[in-house]
């Protein structure tokens, strides 16, 4: 919704570029902008909010969070609503065993119906290298205490019968993987926050960011505030924040099509991911079959179109790989954009001589499933908690002072 | 049967339920969307997402003309997945067969 | 319906058939398991999905009748007429949050995940395999048309009478949108326009959806629209497009405003003009601002069929009443108007989010349905190469739509041949195949 220049702004939110349909004042929620705030949230997606919730849960309330648009209208508002704990690095494993930990307890937590619905990931592979990375994988996720197991095709057949199993070799499967309906999560997170105390204000892009001794001025279209602490949580735009203070952020959009089909009757357990095309499919607790695919060959971009190639390749890999989905209608297809990191992990902490600006970024598209934990997290230590060892490992420092080289790269990224 | 004022049949969303959504601060055409589900049945909006946003106007007493559609995503109407998996975009992946889907790129006349 | 036999004439859509032969009630609601049936007999409102030969979640008001179809409800047990999950709707009499249902402790939300899992979805999946996918088409015109109602054809009959090559794109089972539904225009005056535009050289694609136009694709050629058939895409490429896709019928708001036998005024015209079907014996017209002409044309005709007509204006209607069919209309007088059908005229909503999709401005005009296109004089959009015309622009109704109708479909043609003198015509306007 932001005027302006940029190419970002949704397939046709409004007539036309020029601000004319910038949203009234009676249809903006949230409070006054206050003057000066402890904290000031840049970014109400799913971690700036349960950052927030975790800042407010701890005693530190005088938090703002600051959004350009309406609540989920990012990348929070647009993706599948996977949570797995099958990922190549142990860190991220053990990451994603306290997220699913904390979703099976959100619904009662903050009130408010996820929908979390542990029917299991099951990855498919058709190649011998795919079994290999597979078996590499849950080695390590067994280690780590996650129940991921190999399957022969007939297996896997048994766990989704409508699987056309011709040219599978296995898959893996961890029945605790999950599924969650995303808005709730936003909902549920900015209302708790807001009842502790935290300021929620959408529509309320910011224009400029300076440092000031101490704290910085956060300038918006309503007003600045002083805030002692800056975070910056805006995913695939976060560059454009950071660079306000002359922060270059590594990091690039990439947009990713996902689609949702007509209302069904319960089928389908898992989420069902093919390695070979990155094709995915869950179905919702709405009955929607909802999923996407990889569409290679595309540059970074924050346009958020939808496009009939990749409506095309999603189709055509589904219907191939479950032919009694070929009469299932797609109701609507959308995009979000992919927050991509060099090294697949996320950004975060402050970055080399900035203090109090603390970065939340770089989730290549895994923010949602990694929020719960992370925003747990950064609460902990910014209230003067533990300080987790993600804060040291994934700063922005490694990629200029050579230790990203002593990192694993995350490569389990799908879609 | 209980009583209710149906302003989207297909998620059977009321006109309580929009007042419900902007009492609890979800105020924007897109937010109300999300937060009652109307607009994202079988129908997508044709039926009532001209009632919801003059009913919004009416709630919020905003002017109609400030108030914008939600976005228009494709496709217009339900349409079977067989349809679109031969289209010439679809990208081909080194596994994908040569047989069905190859044929799609042959002149017939 | 369910081991039932109806007669039907074979041009006529399940739905019509269906309400001819006294079957009413297709499905059950998502959310209350209210009952659900047709409304709009256009094939825009979800109202009437049911399976159909297997497949579910179909249109039935745009199915064709054929012998030995299947129809079965859908999301009720044990028949949508009769369905138990409808206990739902008198638990919650005003409604229920279900993002806040059952937070209170995890046993209750567990269960209650369980429980809504179950009840999701409306049809199952469906019965067969897809294994033979049909192949897309590839049309590139000087003009294409979305809508073949009274505007669409005045416009597509002017592009191609003035020498542009011109395809009409429509979605009903059969062309002349709203002057179908008109018992002032009918049938004749549909069959003579549909005439006129073939004479003309225009070439239609009945029963066919434009889905969406995708700037993307095909940037070299500004864009595609993928038009579904009933069979197979379509991919059309063309130098300019004219939108004249009318309005969707609405409903008005009353309480229990989705109370099966609570039609479409345009959906009853439609059964009554098209069909040859009275929709009741006993109708009661509710009649919205600003439609007046049209109900009460409604009426004298519904009136020429012996049926029992009453009319009320839509500000003193306060309820439906009746269970799973409708009985009656409740006024705010208390009075009540038994009645087995109630035709809703409300004024059609602009069928825009086509345009919308090619970027043109729309407003939220109440007065003229909904969200109108903003054109100037010769129905060009904000955006360059794109127009639209008729109810899409805001209701005028089928006599005005086909004068601007025509105008505009000149001027489009005007702008194409233009460039055509530049660039050189259109290579071919026969169908090819792939790309």
């Amino acid at each position: 919704m932001q005027p302006g220049n940029d190419s970002d702004d949704d397939d046709d939110a409004g007539p036309d570029a020029s601000g004319e349909f910038r949203v009234p004042a009676a249809l903006r929620g949230g409070a006054a902008l206050p003057e000066r705030a402890e904290v000031v949230i840049i970014g109400a997606g799913v971690v700036g909010l349960s950052i927030a919730y975790h800042l407010a849960k701890r005693g530190m309330t005088d938090v703002v969070v600051v959004d350009r648009g309406y609540l989920a209208e990012g990348a929070s508002g647009r993706n599948g609503g996977g949570v797995r704990q099958q990922w190549s690095t142990e860190i991220n494993i053990r990451l994603m065993q306290e997220s699913v930990a904390l979703c099976r307890r959100f619904a009662v937590e903050l009130g408010v119906n996820v929908w979390f619905r542990q029917g299991g990931y099951l990855f498919l592979a058709r190649s011998a290298k795919e079994i290999a990375r597979l078996e590499k994988n849950i080695a390590l996720q067994n280690r780590c205490g996650v129940s991921t197991r190999m399957l022969s095709p007939q297996e896997a057949g048994e766990v989704v019968p409508e699987i056309d199993l011709t040219g599978i070799v296995g898959a893996a499967y961890n029945p605790t993987d999950g599924i969650l309906f995303p808005w709730p999560f936003l909902w549920g997170y900015a209302r708790q926050a807001i009842a502790l105390g935290v300021k929620v204000l959408t529509h309320t892009p910011v224009r400029a960011l300076t440092a000031q001794k101490p704290g910085f001025t956060v300038e918006t279209d309503r007003g600045s505030i002083q805030a002692r602490r800056v975070i910056n949580a805006c995913g695939s735009w976060s560059p454009s924040i950071a660079k306000m203070l002359g922060v270059e952020l590594p990091t690039w959009p990439i947009r990713h099509e996902i689609c949702s089909s007509e209302p069904l009757k319960p089928f389908l357990r898992p989420m069902v991911s093919e390695l070979s095309s990155g094709l995915y499919c869950s179905q919702s607790m709405r009955g929607e079959i909802v999923g996407g695919v990889t569409v290679p060959g595309h540059g970074s971009t924050h346009a958020m179109g939808s496009t009939l190639e990749f409506l095309a390749t999603y189709s055509r890999r589904l219907v191939k790989l479950m032919p009694r989905l070929g009469d299932v209608k797609i109701l609507r297809q959308w995009a979000g954009p992919y927050d991509c990191s060099p090294d697949g992990n996320p950004i975060l902490g402050e970055p080399p001589g900035v203090r109090d600006f603390y970065l939340a970024c770089g989730f290549v598209g895994h923010g949602f499933m990694m929020a719960p934990i992370v925003g747990k997290l950064y609460g902990d230590w910014l209230t003067g908690g533990e300080r987790h060892e993600i804060f040291d490992r994934y700063t922005l420092g490694r990629f200029t002072d050579g230790s990203a080289a002593h990192h694993e790269k995350e490569d389990f990224n799908i879609g | 049967m209980g009583s209710k004022i149906v302003v989207c049949r297909c998620e059977d969303v009321t006109r309580a339920d929009l007042e419900h959504s902007v009492a609890r601060g979800y105020r924007d055409i897109e937010e109300v969307k999300r937060y009652t589900g109307f607009g994202t049945g079988p129908c997508q909006g044709k039926e009532c997402l001209a009632v919801v946003a003059t009913a919004l106007a009416e709630i919020t007493g905003e002017d109609p003309s400030f108030i914008a559609p939600f976005t228009s995503r494709p496709p217009l109407a339900p349409t079977p997945i067989k349809l679109l998996a031969r289209d010439p975009a679809a990208h081909r992946f080194p596994d994908d067969p040569a047989e069905p889907v190859a044929a799609a790129s042959e002149e017939e006349t | 319906m369910e081991g039932q036999t109806i007669r039907a004439f074979t041009s006529e859509s399940v739905a019509a058939a269906l309400v001819a032969s006294g079957e009413r009630v297709l499905s059950r609601s998502l959310k209350y398991h209210r009952p659900r049936t047709f409304f709009c007999m256009e094939g825009h409102c979800g109202g009437c999905l049911a399976r159909i030969d297997g497949v579910p979640n179909l249109r039935a008001c745009q199915t064709p009748c054929t012998t030995g179809t299947t129809i079965e409800g859908q999301n009720a047990y044990p028949s949508p007429e009769i369905d138990l999950f409808g206990a739902v709707d008198f638990l919650f009499p005003r409604g229920m949050d279900h993002h806040t249902l059952m937070t209170g402790s995890s046993i209750l939300n567990n269960l209650a995940s369980k429980v809504v899992r179950q009840l999701s979805g409306l049809g199952k999946l469906p019965a067969t395999e897809s294994h033979e996918l049909p192949a897309v088409q590839l049309e590139r015109v000087d003009v294409c048309v979305i809508g073949g109602g009274p505007a669409g054809l005045a416009a597509a009959t002017a592009a191609a009478s003035s020498g542009a090559s011109t395809l009409l794109v429509d979605d009903q089972l059969r062309l002349g949108g709203s002057l179908l539904a008109d018992p002032r225009l009918g049938v004749a005056v549909a069959d003579a326009r549909v005439a006129a535009a073939m004479a003309a050289g225009v070439r239609a694609l009945p029963r066919s959806t434009a889905i969406a136009f995708f700037p993307e694709d095909a940037p070299e050629d500004g864009g595609v629209l993928a038009v579904a058939t009933p069979d197979h895409l379509v991919r059309v490429v063309a130098r300019r497009w004219v939108w004249a896709t009318g309005g969707y019928a609405v409903n008005l708001l009353f309480a229990d405003n989705d109370r099966p036998g609570v039609l479409a005024a345009r959906g009853v015209g439609r059964m009554l003009v098209q069909h040859g079907i009275a929709a009741g014996e006993r109708i009661c017209v509710v009649v919205g601002k600003g439609m007046d002409d049209y109900a009460n044309a409604l009426a004298e005709a519904l009136r020429g069929a012996r049926v029992d007509v009453t009319t009320t204006s839509a500000d003193q209607v306060e309820r439906a009443r009746g269970r799973s069919w409708v009985t009656a209309v409740e006024l705010t007088s208390r009075r009540r108007l038994d009645c087995d059908v109630v035709a809703v005229a409300a004024m059609p909503a602009p069928a825009s989010e086509g345009p919308r999709q090619q970027g043109c401005r729309t407003v939220l005009d109440p007065a003229r349905g909904g969200f109108r296109v903003i054109v100037d004089r010769d129905g060009r959009t904000s955006t360059p190469d794109v127009f639209a015309c008729g109810d899409v622009c805001g209701y005028v109704g089928p006599m005005a739509a086909a004068t601007v109708g025509a105008r505009v479909g000149g001027a489009a043609a005007e702008e194409a041949l233009a460039l055509a003198r530049e660039l050189g015509p259109i290579a071919t306007t026969a169908a090819r195949r792939g790309a």
